[in-house]
């Protein structure tokens, strides 16, 4: 009786057959800086999958958060780091107070993403967010319309904010500068572009 | 009087103004004064900031936490994502010594220091905490009550979870703000999967605007189920996300809601007797008129 079953292609079946990592793949380090970034457990996943269960993102994605702890875990930074899916967690940290185990996957998310942005992995609207900061001290900057409509409500025009208080910015750049992230978004912007 | 420097955010004093008119109006009818916090900047953003590098989040939030700190008043707010990044970083820095400890070398360079003197609230809590405000004083404090419209909540994440570094309690079936609705006259009505989230935060809107949509629709959907008249929420991206959301949505999907979507601040406004005119509503993108028709 025949109990083999193939496709004839012998290197794809080599390829199946091996469901392992090997330790080229992983870095032992990744876990404890992720753990260390998200102040968070997470080599005390057990894979039950109440975080993906909870994610509002998982039913219209292939963003798994149970995959990404499973990477943390294993140490599997590349295949975490390079995934573009890390970036479709809205951080409702439904899954942190669902885990059964008092992990916070949502931080292990901002931990990865935190690691990413060190290889210049991040999406665009994070970067330019920091670029309006960095100019007005508002991610989202006042307009004429709205500036309009403070005025017929009987307020400033500008709220009392780095609006207002423009020399305040001084203290948000050099904040940001200290960390040289402005200079990072605008090369990595000018890059992409 | 309880005094409370009026942390602002973004979205509150840039894109929907009513919000923060009638923060200062109503708080002031049930004896919360709030103060400017001159100078004060984005949160920042927890999403995008947070994202990118913590470390930078948590001195960018503790600067904001300072200005408060000198003016030795606690920090009040209205927008869940200001609170993620100036309570929580607030909380952290208080109980880690060696992330004060970085925050404050960075803080040095604009002569600075977080001294961790303070606490922060959102204006919600405030008003149905009873040594503040409390439910009763919000119900004696309404001249025209809102009487037979059906209102749903949207409490938003972050000023619910994570649940361990909140003080709320229970974050899968919270009726609290449904009392602070009550007391304004209205029925608060339930829906499926309340607690589920706008789907606008951690960046998730500037990085794929469909698929963030995608789970605002399905909130959409589970309100439309119940026949509420009208969403409030305490968050004002909440409120960007469900008010020009459904704009989108209608461009993107073709399907039209037309619910009209208040910030419990503006819903108190109203049934405090401000008008329409005195709290912007004519910014929301949609039509706030079959609401206001039922209740003026």
């Amino acid at each position: 009786m025949a109990t083999q079953k193939d496709y004839g292609n012998p290197s794809l079946e080599n390829k199946l057959r091996d469901r392992y990592y090997y330790s080229d793949d992983t870095n032992r380090d990744f876990t404890q800086e992720v753990e260390k970034i998200g102040r968070t457990i997470a080599h005390m996943c057990y894979q039950c999958g109440t975080c993906t269960g909870s994610c509002p993102s998982a039913p219209r994605s292939s963003y798994r958060i149970r995959l990404f702890m499973r990477r943390a875990v294993l140490g599997l930074e590349d295949e975490a780091l390079t995934d573009p899916d890390l970036w479709l967690c809205t951080t409702c940290y439904s899954c942190t107070d669902r885990c059964p185990r008092g992990i916070a996957p949502t931080d292990v998310i901002m931990a990865m993403r935190n690691l990413a942005a060190r290889r210049d992995i991040v999406p665009r609207n994070f970067l330019k967010t920091v670029q309006a900061i960095y100019t007005t001290g508002h991610g989202v900057p006042n307009n004429d319309v709205n500036r309009a409509a403070r005025v017929k409500l009987g307020m400033d025009a500008e709220p009392p904010t780095t609006c207002k208080y423009p020399e305040y910015i001084e203290g948000i750049k050099a904040i940001i500068d200290h960390y040289g992230l402005k200079d990072r978004a605008d090369r990595i912007l000018s890059e992409g572009e | 009087m309880h005094e409370y420097a009026f942390f602002l955010g973004c979205i509150a004093p840039n894109r929907y103004p009513g919000c923060e008119a009638s923060a200062i109006k109503t708080s002031e009818k049930v004896g919360i004064k709030l103060l400017p916090l001159c100078g004060a900047s984005c949160c920042p953003a927890p999403g995008a900031f947070g994202s990118i590098d913590l470390n930078i989040w948590y001195a960018m939030a503790a600067r904001n936490v300072v200005l408060a700190e000198q003016m030795d008043r606690d920090i009040a707010l209205i927008c869940n994502g200001c609170y993620k990044s100036i309570y929580e970083v607030n909380h952290i820095l208080k109980h880690n010594d060696e992330l004060r400890d970085g925050v404050n070398e960075v803080l040095k360079e604009i002569d600075m220091e977080y001294k961790g003197s303070i606490d922060v609230w959102h204006l919600a809590e405030l008003y149905y905490d009873p040594k503040i405000c409390g439910v009763d004083k919000i119900r004696e404090s309404v001249t025209r009550p809102l009487t037979d419209t059906k209102i749903a909540v949207h409490y938003g994440c972050h000023l619910m979870k994570p649940r361990k570094e909140r003080h709320f309690g229970d974050s899968d079936h919270p009726m609290w703000i449904e009392e602070l609705v009550e007391a304004l006259g209205a029925e608060p009505v339930q829906y499926r999967n309340k607690m589920q989230c706008c789907g606008a935060g951690g960046g998730v809107r500037g990085f794929d605007l469909e698929h963030s949509l995608d789970i605002t629709n399905e909130k959409m959907i589970n309100l439309q189920e119940v026949g509420a008249d009208a969403l409030t929420e305490v968050c004002p991206f909440c409120q960007l996300q469900y008010d020009r959301g459904q704009v989108e949505i209608e461009e993107k999907f073709g399907i039209k809601y037309g619910l009209p979507v208040l910030h419990y601040n503006e819903l108190l406004g109203l049934a405090q007797g401000m008008s329409p005119d005195e709290l912007a509503l004519d910014l929301h993108a949609v039509d706030c008129t079959p609401f206001l028709e039922k209740i003026l």
